[in-house]
């Protein structure tokens, strides 16, 4: 495995304690950080081609430099480590093993904005990651790396950590402030965009936690060495969360210039019990599903853009043989109907719709124009909506069918699946 | 002001402006649900889609600024299929039951799928069921099965009224408007969300399965509830009364007036028309040996002159009401010069404090106070005013007192002496709409008609000067105040009667300073202030 | 305000945090999941004199505080029991045979998903994604994951509850 940079430390004990974390480097960058200027810092993380690391690939420093220039308002700096993504697993990783690395990251792109408070939203179900998270920020107060005059340096920074109440809409950045701001999790019209005005109408810079844990090495050692690990438009590595039908499930943090084939072979140990692929997810539930040939693609932002699909949030679900293609896009439907947020009409109303179709399929009723109504359905409601929750759920709709329509076709002319005769789903229906 | 070309039409616009409302200005109307100009924008419904040159993906209008040099279509083969995508997404689990729903006609998803809908059903699985038929407080009711989740009700309760009762609950398809366990929609303002709600999802109860709105007629009025003047419509029904128990009156709806109620009125305004069609005095009336016979109009005005001339102008009391029109107002001024009567007033306190708040309602309970005041309907020199007038009848002293509209039998003032004072009176006569106390009482009764049955102008507690007009024929033998004033002036040689209260405004706009200049036509929708009130002179 | 009697009022050390958690943040508004979830804490599941409560505390209307209750999957608007078992059943544990373990837990149990046992001992939900596909398939017991399921291994943790 190459370099490691995020999870470098994950295999030493108590890797989540200050102590630890100091003996292997830890707050460096920061010390570093507090004698370069903030427009200094932006360079370098402009130079390290840095994309966001949450979902959307979007490049950290012009986001950053969206913060207007003359507003003022306070601006704040929020955590996104409310993973929700289906397939990924990575932030929990970060939060319970490193959350030093979070800390001295988000602390270093709070100096690098001008924000002195930060609020950390962590999803709710995730209790013990919140709990040593916790138990870090109290470290780092109590050893002047957070609060009043970080490492003698002038500057403050408050945090707040915020935990979610179970909704995965809140991932998607405003609806993540909504939820912030003591509301149900509605994301919000843009324009505004957040850094103009989110949080509490004040300037906002929203942050997945990897992206942040990645500024600490940046500044050590520098943005070029940073960028030299990728490809021409991202650099570094990134955290891929493997699941499914892999001999070794978990996070693997590679180049994104490694490729998917390499991902799941090599790394994951390829198909338990010999068998054969079928198709992968590359990036979360919300990625286009790609076929068994479709693999030799590296896993950079715009490599699997090429591709067809999307390196999302980078959790790879893989499929073998046995998976009834059908069932799966149902159980994704279920999956989205039961997570829209219910605020704008097409969303609302197809994701209900596509679950409804598709557990008809299953339970054999299906009717031989339901595939083109799914793929219609999905398209005409594809870019319509306020926010890119619904798109996620089109890519899925679209690319399964599209991709596997001979097994819905099976389904609809036979009754039942010709991956796993006579199988009977269970649990149809309910949401 | 920003200059932008919309369907190939330029427009300069008010700095702000949404496409929604830049193109409106152009006669291109961009369907929606969910915004509503008096509202924040929400952007839930999706429908108001159009396509901006150099932008990849159509947006919705409602939350687009209007910019200089903006090019927007809003008839490109993309936003006609992306409506009818909308419209369908916006149809799929909304009951099919327009025959016995009580929107049909007025419902906006009829009329968009009409227009930009009309695709083939193919929606074959179980549609979300929710609760139907739920009373939301004492005027609305909700099926939420209807509702299309566009939140204007739910952000009228949070951002007009502020008591933020509904909400929408739970997610996803499951998502439903209603309101907390064991509260009631019960503002002062609740009618309203029925307004705004765009489809038959709240209804209201006084309304529900009345009458079909196609039968209904509009004519354009003002509130006389209070001071404020809110600008409604009258919805009538004259065409199958039978449908609605012989209520001609269907409903009140509020008028769109930037300067006085934007869009809105309260219930207390849109749920008191009753008297128009209830209790009413039908026909003029004389009391003879203590019961009231019904007399011709032609009797009751002879009747009414002799006494005018058998007393001196001294025995004699004029009693006018803010509820009058300026017209009239300004026509009792005109009988008490005529007659030397020095006896005027307008007000009786009312036996109640009125209701106010800071949004629209007004203590002052009468449409048309400061109208009173700025044509001076106060005692002229030494004249008695309104109590007065009361003890002089007691005194016997005031002879004759003519009464319009005031109960004063049930008002501020100790009902003992009142009754005392009346029962004193050697003529007492009563002009009103409604069989109260005073009918009772007085020895003529002169059936008037209501503001909904007549022409004329109101003037608000700010000044405003506003026309009220004629929804309905009066109701049986009853006649506008005007009419019976003017026959009364005529048949006194003060002047031949007036055939349209315009008649009577263009006098009362040359004779009274604070009016001088202005004109029904002037008036227009939204009204004018009074001059000295604009040359800010007020009193 | 009474839940079978039970008052609805949180004690004074309660609302010291609730006024500490308002004061942190921007608007005090925003103090509204933590001080929920305090009171689911205190009170066990959020019924609606539980909102009303909590509005009051905010000056926020209750159909408000019902909106934030009903939208979110991890507040309780009915009474559980004293374990809550939330089985995920998203992709990769679907994958993995997270209907098999959905349907163990009926059987164990004797009860449907969204139910609680009678003893008042186990509430079992079905839920999304609780992103620990790695050890799928998984559930969530009280706060702990617990993951590469098998009956055995249920067996032990339902043992393992009081
Ligand atoms: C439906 C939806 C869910 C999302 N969930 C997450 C999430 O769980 N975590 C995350 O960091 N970003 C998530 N995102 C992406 C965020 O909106 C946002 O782009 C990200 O937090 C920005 O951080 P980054 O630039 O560092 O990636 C989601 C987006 C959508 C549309
Ligand atoms: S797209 Fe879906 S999740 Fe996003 S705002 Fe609309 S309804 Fe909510
Ligand atoms: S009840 Fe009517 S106004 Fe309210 S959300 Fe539903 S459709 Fe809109």
């Amino acid at each position: 495995m190459a370099e490691l940079l995020l999870m470098r430390r994950f295999e030493i004990p108590d890797s989540h304690t200050l102590r630890v974390y100091r003996e292997t480097g830890g707050y460096q960058g920061l010390a570093k950080a507090f004698g370069m200027t903030p427009v200094a810092i932006l360079d370098a993380v402009k130079r390290s081609n840095l994309r966001g690391l949450g979902g959307a690939g979007f490049p950290t420093a012009v986001k950053w430099g969206f913060l207007p220039k003359d507003s003022p308002k306070p601006r704040y700096l929020v955590v996104n480590a409310d993973e929700g993504e289906p397939g990924t697993f990575k932030d929990r990783y970060l939060l319970e093993r490193d959350p030093h690395a979070l800390i001295e990251g988000m602390t270093i792109a709070a100096y690098a904005i001008g924000s002195h408070l930060s609020f950390v939203y962590i999803r709710g179900e995730y209790i013990k990651p919140f709990r040593i998270f916790s138990a870090a920020v109290h470290e780092a107060y109590e050893a002047g790396l957070l609060g009043k005059g970080i490492l003698g340096s002038g500057f403050d920074l408050e945090v707040i950590i915020h935990r979610g109440a179970g909704a995965y809409i809140c991932g998607e950045e405003t609806g993540l402030i909504s939820s912030l701001e003591g509301k149900k999790g509605w994301p919000k019209l843009k324009p505004p965009f957040p850094a103009v005005r989110g949080a509490f109408d004040c300037p906002t810079i929203v942050n997945n936690v990897e992206t942040l844990c990645h500024l600490p090495h940046i500044i050590t050692l520098g943005g070029q060495w940073f960028a030299a690990l990728g490809t021409k438009t991202q650099g570094g590595t990134r955290m891929y969360s493997v699941s499914g039908h892999v001999v070794r499930p978990g996070v693997y943090e590679l180049p994104v210039t490694a490729t998917l084939r390499e991902l799941i072979e090599n790394h994951a140990g390829g198909m338990p019990r010999g068998r054969r692929l079928k198709a992968v997810v590359p990036g979360g539930s919300s990625a286009q599903i790609l076929t068994a040939d479709e693999i030799d693609v590296t896993m950079d932002v715009d490599g699997l853009r090429d591709a067809g699909t999307m390196a999302g949030s980078a959790g790879v679900i893989v499929m073998d043989e046995s998976t009834c293609i059908p069932e799966a896009l149902w159980v994704l439907a279920r999956f989205y109907a039961h997570e829209s947020c219910g605020q704008c009409t097409p969303c609302r109303e197809s994701t209900g719709w596509v679950e409804k179709i598709l557990a008809r399929i299953l339970s054999g009723k299906g009717r031989p124009e339901d595939p083109d109504n799914l793929l219609d359905i999905a398209r005409r409601g594809a870019g319509t909506t306020i926010c890119a929750f619904y798109d996620g759920a089109v890519n899925p709709y679209l690319s399964y069918v599209e991709k596997f329509r001979s097994e819905f076709d099976y389904h609809i002319h036979h009754g039942e699946c010709d991956v796993q005769p006579g199988r009977v789903v269970t649990g149809l229906g309910t949401r | 002001m920003p200059r932008l070309t919309i369907d190939g039409k330029e427009i300069e616009v008010p700095a702000g402006a949404n496409l929604i409302e830049a193109a409106r200005r152009l006669g291109i109307e961009i369907p929606h649900y969910c915004y509503h100009p008096g509202l924040s924008i929400a952007g839930q419904c999706r429908l108001c889609m159009v396509e901006l040159e150099k932008n990849p993906r159509p947006q919705i209008a409602c939350n687009m600024v209007a910019m200089d040099g903006m090019v927007v279509h809003t008839q490109t083969p993309k936003v006609l299929e992306t409506r009818k995508s909308i419209m369908e997404f916006h149809l799929i689990n909304h009951p099919l039951d327009c025959p016995v729903c009580d929107q049909a006609g007025e419902c906006w998803l009829q009329i968009y799928y009409m227009k930009h809908g009309l695709y083939d059903s193919r929606f074959v699985e179980e549609k979300v069921h929710k609760p139907k038929a739920v009373p939301l407080g004492p005027h609305v009711i909700l099926d939420a099965e209807r509702c299309i989740l566009c939140s204007r009700c739910t952000r009228f309760c949070d951002e007009i009224t502020k008591t933020g009762e509904l909400g929408i609950f739970n997610r996803g398809d499951h998502s439903e408007v209603g309101l907390f366990p064991g509260k009631v929609l019960d503002n002062r303002y609740s009618g309203n969300v029925v307004d705004i709600c765009p489809v038959g999802a709240l209804t209201d109860r006084d309304f529900r399965f009345q009458v079909r709105v196609w039968y209904l007629d509009t004519q354009k009025s003002v509130c006389p509830g209070c001071s404020r003047g809110c600008n409604i419509e009258i919805h009538s029904n004259v065409r199958r009364p039978h449908h609605a128990q012989g209520r001609r009156v269907a409903r009140l709806k509020p008028r769109y007036n930037p300067h006085v109620n934007d869009w809105w009125i309260c219930d207390a305004g849109r749920y008191g028309f009753g008297s128009i069609d209830q209790g009413r005095i039908t026909f003029p009336q004389l009391r003879e040996g203590g019961l009231l016979r019904e007399v011709t109009w032609r009797e009751a005005l002879a009747l009414l002159i002799d006494r005018l001339r058998a007393y001196g102008p001294d025995e004699i009391g004029l009693l006018a009401s803010p509820e009058m029109t300026n017209e009239e107002l300004f026509l009792i001024r005109r009988l008490a010069e005529t007659l030397g009567v020095k006896n005027l007033d307008f007000q009786v306190p009312p036996r109640e404090p009125g209701d106010e708040d800071d949004f629209l309602l007004r203590a002052d309970k009468n449409p048309n106070t400061r109208g009173a005041e700025a044509i001076g309907l106060w005692p002229a020199d030494r004249g008695l005013d309104a109590w007065e007038m009361l003890e002089a009848l007691r005194r016997e002293q005031l002879k004759c007192l003519w009464v319009f509209h005031h109960d004063v039998t049930r008002c501020g003032w100790p009902e003992g002496a009142v009754l005392e004072a009346l029962q004193a009176a050697q003529c007492l006569i009563y002009t009103g709409s409604n069989v109260n106390g005073m009918t009772e009482r007085a020895h003529l009764v002169l059936p008037a008609a209501t503001y909904a049955e007549k022409e004329g102008t109101f003037t608000n507690f700010e000044g405003r000067v506003q026309r009220i007009r004629k929804a309905l024929p009066p109701l049986g033998d009853s006649r506008a105040d005007w009419e019976i004033l003017g026959e009364c002036l005529e048949a006194l040689n003060a002047g031949p009667k007036p055939n349209r209260p315009e008649e009577v405004f263009r006098a009362l706009a040359h004779a009274v300073p604070a009016f001088a200049g202005l004109t029904y036509r002037d008036l227009g929708e939204y009204g004018l202030m009074l001059r000295e009130v604009a040359h800010g002179a007020s009193r | 305000m009474s839940l079978a009697g039970q008052m609805i009022a949180f004690t004074p050390a309660q609302l010291d945090e609730v006024r500490r958690l308002q004061a942190l943040y921007p608007d005090p508004r925003a103090a509204l999941l933590p001080v929920l979830q305090l009171a689911q804490e205190a009170f066990d599941f959020i019924s609606p004199d539980v909102e009303q409560y909590v509005a009051g505390l905010f000056d926020l209307s209750p159909a408000h505080v019902h909106e934030v209750v009903t939208f979110y999957s991890l507040f309780f608007t009915k009474p559980v029991g004293r374990h809550v078992v939330s089985v995920c059943r998203t992709l990769s544990c679907h994958l993995l045979g997270a209907p098999d373990v959905v349907a163990y837990l009926k059987e164990r149990l004797g009860i449907e998903a969204g139910a609680t046992t009678k003893d008042g001992k186990v509430t079992f939900f079905t839920v999304e994604c609780l992103c620990a596909c790695e050890m799928a398939p998984m559930m969530q017991v009280n706060d702990r994951y617990e993951g590469h399921l098998t009956r055995e291994k249920i067996d032990r943790i339902l043992e393992r509850l009081e």
